[in-house]
């Protein structure tokens, strides 16, 4: 992303997973959050899924020589997308055989998520392999916190459980868990993560 | 004759009714992107609608060879990505090297957003919607219409607010992404009471 001669770890770190936060910042692969991760055990089988398509896919397209027109490029990325969904998808559902059935069509819809369409070129596959790798690698770490968090408190919001361990909650959110509250939830998180990085900027300064 | 309107009906549905976008939230980020960059929104829709009738088409012939291969039923969702992903680059390659060919002004305006119009999750997704919901050739045609046109519908709904999402006068933490989600939020729940299904 930017030069890595001028950034320290600890900046890339910061950069990677908060400020360019892929579900929260750039709006990245937002449906299967929106829909799937109403609980914390969906969200990590979504965190799960995604990491593993994800890092699998970027790292074999990094492969493909830029000098093929992005256009026809990217239907490269897909396929190789599509050929790591079929192992994942034998290993998920023979460890978790709920799984599939939960995330229903937004399992395979990950092999198009828009991280693979829209930033492979404009951010990970025109660095330098090692500095792709730990991008990517940060960058999903980032997404996997988010819609854990998310899940996470969706869960408890919702329907009063964690894992299925009951709060006794003095008021249940029950819209949170249907889609329509999982876009308005996102877009609070947004919204504080916004906040955040502002106060960061303020004391910083 | 009613069979004619029944077809209507089914994609009529899915535009107002069961839009992909806002009642199973299906390829939001691109939704976000398109209606950011307004200045190719009305190609965009066209390709987008045409991917999604062709694509509905093979989507059906697909679905029998899959059904007539022998794979078993709990299967098929290991290989029918594969299979959807091989039909929608073959469609991909064949208009790009059509529009190369023939249209070469056009192609070079379109190639721009050609690939966020065909390869995104609406077109994937309809696929497997179809394959879910439809037994016969006009149902997927006509499935794959509506998902092309409701997905147009979603864009242009989050289009028309663009500026006031992103207005200055917007508290800065909201301003933007965050206030658009929970726009989409709140047309979605209005198309949730509207089609009161479940998803998936």
């Amino acid at each position: 992303m930017n030069n890595p001669k001028k950034e320290s770890l600890s900046s890339v770190i910061y950069n990677s997973m908060v400020r360019n936060n892929l579900v929260l910042v750039l709006g990245t692969a937002i449906a299967p959050v929106i829909v799937v991760a109403n609980t914390l055990k969906n969200a990590a089988i979504l965190a799960l899924t995604f990491s593993v398509i994800t890092f699998f896919t970027m790292l074999l397209s990094s492969f493909i020589p830029q000098k093929l027109v992005y256009t026809v490029r990217v239907i490269i990325y897909i396929a190789i997308g599509a050929l790591v969904y079929v192992p994942t998808a034998i290993i998920i559902s023979s460890l978790f055989p709920q799984a599939l059935q939960n995330m229903g069509i937004y399992f395979p819809l990950l092999i198009t998520n828009s991280f693979i369409i829209f930033h492979s070129d404009t951010a990970f596959l025109t660095e330098k392999k090692g500095r792709m790798m730990l991008d990517l690698i940060l960058g999903i770490i980032g997404y996997d916190i988010v819609v854990l968090i998310f899940g996470l408190i969706r869960e408890i919001i919702s329907t009063g459980e964690i894992n299925g361990n009951v709060i006794t909650l003095p008021i249940l959110f029950k819209a949170f868990y249907q889609p329509f509250g999982g876009f308005i939830l996102l877009g609070i998180f947004a919204a504080v993560l916004r906040g955040i990085l502002l106060l960061i900027k303020k004391v910083s300064n | 004759m009613s069979e004619l309107f029944r077809l209507i009906s089914i994609s009529l549905v899915l535009i107002f009714v069961e839009n992909t976008v806002f009642t199973k939230a299906i390829d939001t980020s691109t939704l976000i992107s398109v209606s950011r960059n307004r200045k190719n929104i009305f190609g965009f829709w066209l390709c987008a609608v045409y991917f999604s009738v062709v694509t509905g088409f093979l989507g059906f012939f697909a679905d029998k060879f899959l059904l007539e291969s022998g794979i078993k039923n709990e299967q098929t969702y290991i290989y029918q990505p594969f299979v959807y992903v091989a039909i929608l680059g073959v469609v991909y390659i064949i208009t790009l090297l059509i529009l190369w060919k023939f249209f070469y002004k056009k192609f070079l305006k379109i190639k721009k957003f050609i690939h966020l119009s065909a390869l995104n999750c609406a077109i994937l997704g309809a696929m497997f919607l179809n394959s879910q919901n439809c037994t016969m050739l006009s149902e997927y045609i006509f499935r794959g219409i509506g998902t092309g046109l409701g997905f147009m519908f979603a864009i242009y709904i989050t289009a028309i607010v663009y500026d006031r999402l992103h207005d200055a006068s917007v508290p800065y933490c909201f301003r933007g992404y965050p206030l658009t989600l929970i726009y989409i939020g709140i047309i979605s729940m209005a198309f949730y009471g509207l089609a009161s299904t479940t998803v998936r």
